[in-house]
């Protein structure tokens, strides 16, 4: 996130514009070797450090998971080939045969309990956003080698689930290894398709094949990744074929990238952006009426936020701010996704109604906000603001944008400075999101982590509860779906759209498969035959 | 001589700890660096408050301040918020990068600009000198971005002579990594070191141009002709040496300007170098990077005036006497 990107972007669109003529010129590699181009910037070699996609993404080559997120976010096989709920508080985990680490030393379920217990115990703050994923197992046992058995405190019918996000480890023998140990002398073990080679933080990474991966000699004999945070210099990198693969590509540059004879794959992100308004005081600052006085928090009014929901014009959002690469959204997760409703639908804006409804609920003449987001942060973030900034003046509430940069945002939001504001939530499933975004404020419960404007609906958190109570199936799906109308009827926030990833891809790449959770991988890429 | 030794020691300490006041508390004030560090979508309110009170940002500010202050003065800047490596590792681990990066353009800026204002004065008012002074109004008010972006264009996406950015294939030389070692390495330099030299190249020549114009009137230039020595001796040997503390203090502030705020050329062709690492760790607000880096700046920046000091010195005899 450069303070330089925007007028970068605009000149290398335009560049490029001027470099169609000319021909399209590839620097000879080696033909096996993988170069690809990433936004995502490798921070530790410590797979449970911090549970940041930038770790995640690069980390992946090297170690694995017990279970894999398909496309559609449902749990597959991966280190484990199969788990059973043995009791309503533990399962068991059969672990895959024949899995080698990268020291040669085979995979056992001793592996699988030091890293949930490393995660449990031995790491410390600020590394710790792993330690939701384990928080409710109470013991990992190991009955035999392949086997593992983990309890937990209460019901959890998405063990499964949880445990995409945990990387395994090689046990180490006589205590813990410290994050200090992994990211500077020892080389990471792990039993994932490729081996480490060398790193440079914040810089890149480099991998060859693991020939003994137990799935298959992998695609590729080397991988290189470059962390090109610049989304102007990604592009470039791609278009001078410096790069076989570049993620996040701006939208913008999607047809000068075609035009050059690249190819463009793009999914909808398992996550949503929405703004979200304060409805837990009674008196918030940046609210006053047309003379400038404070006056009572006017979203306490269900009338007000549904009368702001219909003035907002999210089709032209995802259609002219996102160039198509965005789908407008009515929920946290794009419809289709596990979880999801298929009832709840966009409505173009009706600024008639939406003014009839603010004048019922006493502002017949609107009243003065400040709207806050961040800058650069997401694709379209400052640019929504703006569009939303005007469809809310129609109806007679006078918006005034207001853009940071993201710390700064995210610290003036969590000390209460903004009466409504642009956010985001993604995670491992809808649920996730649920439970943060929607969900009342407990602690206990670690329910309402980013509802930062305390919102609660009680009726709504007993139907989340009984809906994630149920086991993975057509049934925890429906009673997902219709929690999610409840609360939706309700106008909590106005979800904004689900951006698309982009990734775009040379010729010495035959597909590459974008995968809703934002990572970038080399597994997602498949040579072409040449 | 030992008074001005100390007087300059102690400047430059006040003046590190003043810069280091300014920096901390700027970062401070802007944000706070937990929501980089963890997942501001995922972490819970709990997640959050622990990893504020691991990093020690609960505490008042004068108090980090001395905290700060004390693992200094024992040579720690502390770990990085993000990388979670010590920051002046980290802050070395890009230097070569930095270093040589700067090393090279300076080395195309300084001989290339003295050369050409050397030209341009003697032939004052000729096509040369004009043309040379034109070039250089332009190589000087052209934005560096939109230079880099040029020279992408023109060397990279036309041309296809040179990578559009990155370091390429390095070599591992006393525990660094050095790309200008490897014929790949150079072929990635040349672009960016290109862009940072032009405006050196523009400034110098101009800084030349006028010095020699100054001293070419003078008597002892008049006196070497009358004495029949040819140009390019008198250029080299007596108008060179005369106008050369102008341009060593200006090659010096220039070069600690490379090490320092190559920031826009680096983020354009991707440099890993110091520039980058600085307004990356900003807008994380990776507190210890910051302050590291500040501080490294600080210190080149007292280094490369004392050099220019010793340098005049050794160009000027009455610098010399006079001390």
């Amino acid at each position: 996130m450069s303070v330089l990107d925007r007028p970068l972007r605009r000149l290398i669109a335009s560049s490029i514009a001027i470099a169609l003529s000319a021909g399209l010129f590839c620097t000879a590699a080696a033909a096996a070797e993988l170069r690809i181009g990433t936004q995502l910037k490798l921070m530790t070699l410590d797979p449970h450090y911090a549970d940041l996609n930038e770790n995640n993404s690069l980390l992946a080559h090297i170690y694995e998971r017990l279970v894999n997120q398909d496309a559609s976010l449902n749990p597959q096989p991966g280190l484990a080939v199969s788990w059973t709920r043995i009791s309503e508080n533990s399962w068991a985990f059969k672990l895959r045969e024949g899995v080698r680490f990268h020291d040669g030393a085979a995979f056992t379920a001793q592996d699988v309990i030091y890293s949930i217990n490393r995660i449990q115990t031995f790491l410390k703050p600020p590394s710790g956003g792993f330690q939701n994923y384990t928080q409710n197992i109470k013991s990992v046992t190991a009955p035999d080698p392949l086997t593992v058995v983990i309890e937990t405190t209460d019901a959890a019918p998405t063990l499964p689930l949880s445990l995409t996000s945990i990387f395994i480890m090689h046990e180490k023998k006589g205590g813990f290894a410290t994050t200090e140990d992994l990211n500077s002398g020892s080389q990471p073990v792990g039993t994932g398709p490729y081996k480490f080679q060398s790193w440079q933080s914040g810089e890149g990474l480099k991998l060859t094949r693991n020939a003994q991966y137990w799935g298959g000699t992998p695609a590729w004999s080397d991988v290189s990744f470059r962390v090109i945070e610049s989304p102007a210099a990604r592009v470039a990198a791609l278009s001078t074929g410096d790069l076989d693969i570049a993620d996040y590509i701006p939208a913008r540059d999607v047809a000068g990238l075609k035009g050059r004879g690249l190819t463009i794959d793009s999914t909808s992100a398992a996550r949503s952006n929405f703004l979200q308004f304060d409805v837990g005081r009674e008196q918030i600052p940046g609210v006053t009426d047309n003379a400038g006085n404070p006056i009572k928090n006017p979203f306490r009014d269900k009338r007000v936020r549904e009368a702001l929901r219909m003035a907002t014009d999210r089709p032209f959002i995802t259609e002219k701010i996102l160039l198509g690469f965005g789908t407008a959204a009515s929920q946290l997760f794009p419809a289709g996704l596990s979880g999801t409703s298929r009832k709840l639908a966009v409505e173009r804006p009706n600024y008639e109604a939406a003014k009839a409804l603010l004048s019922e609920a006493g502002f017949p003449n609107g009243f003065h906000v400040v709207l806050a987001g961040p800058a650069g942060r997401y694709p379209g973030d400052s640019e929504s603001l703006q569009a939303v900034a005007q469809n809310w003046a129609r109806i007679g509430v006078a918006t005034q944008p207001v853009v940071a940069p993201f710390s700064v945002f995210a610290t003036q939001r969590s000390s209460g400075a903004y009466p409504v504001w642009y956010g985001g939530c993604s995670g491992e499933a809808v649920t996730f999101c649920l439970k943060a975004v929607l969900a009342s404020p407990d602690p206990d419960l670690g329910t309402g982590s980013i509802n930062y404007g305390q919102y609660q609906n009680p009726a709504f958190d007993e139907m989340l509860a009984k809906a994630t109570a149920l086991e993975d199936g057509p049934a925890r799906e429906a009673a997902l779906a219709e929690a999610t109308e409840f609360v939706m009827a309700d106008d909590p926030i106005i979800p904004l759209y689900h951006f698309h990833l982009i990734v775009g891809h040379g010729q010495r790449v035959s597909s590459y498969a974008v995968h809703p959770r934002g990572w970038t991988t080399a597994m997602q890429a498949l040579p072409s035959a040449k | 001589m030992l008074s001005i030794v100390t007087r300059r020691v102690s400047q430059a300490l006040l003046l590190l700890l003043v810069m280091s006041l300014i920096g901390f508390v700027g970062i401070h004030s802007v944000g706070n660096p937990v929501f980089n560090v963890v997942n501001v979508e995922t972490a819970t309110v709990e997640d959050i408050r622990n990893a504020t009170i691991a990093l020690g940002l609960d505490q008042p500010l004068w108090r980090q301040y001395f905290l700060f202050m004390e693992n200094v003065v024992t040579g720690d800047f502390g770990t990085s918020y993000v990388y979670h490596l010590p920051a002046f590792k980290l802050l070395l681990s890009k230097l070569p990068a930095t270093l040589e990066l700067a090393v090279i353009a300076m080395a195309l800026a300084a001989p290339g600009g003295v050369l050409l204002g050397l030209w341009a004065g003697r032939h004052q008012g000729g096509a040369a000198d004009r043309a040379i002074l034109r070039g250089s109004v332009l190589a000087l008010s052209i934005p560096s971005f939109w230079l880099s972006m040029m020279l992408i264009l023109a060397g990279a996406l036309l041309t296809g002579w040179f990578p559009s950015g990155g370091r390429g294939a390095t070599l591992s030389v006393a525990g660094q990594e050095w790309s200008v070692l490897t014929g790949d390495g150079l072929r990635h330099v040349f672009l960016p070191a290109l862009a940072l030299a032009l405006p050196n190249v523009a400034l110098i020549a101009r800084l030349a141009r006028a010095g020699t114009i100054e001293v070419e009137r003078q008597d002892f230039i008049r006196f070497c002709r009358a004495k029949g020595l040819s140009s390019r001796r008198i250029l080299f040997r007596h108008t060179l040496p005369n106008i050369s503390i102008p341009l060593v203090t200006i090659i010096g502030m220039q070069f600690g300007g490379m090490l320092a705020f190559a920031v826009v050329v680096e983020t354009i062709f991707a440099w890993p170098g110091i520039g980058k690492l600085l307004i990356d760790s900003i807008q994380l607000l990776d507190r210890p990077v910051v302050m590291a880096t500040l501080t490294f700046i600080s210190v080149a920046f007292i280094a490369l005036n004392a050099v220019v000091d010793l340098l005049y010195a050794v160009l000027d005899p009455r610098v010399r006497l006079s001390t």
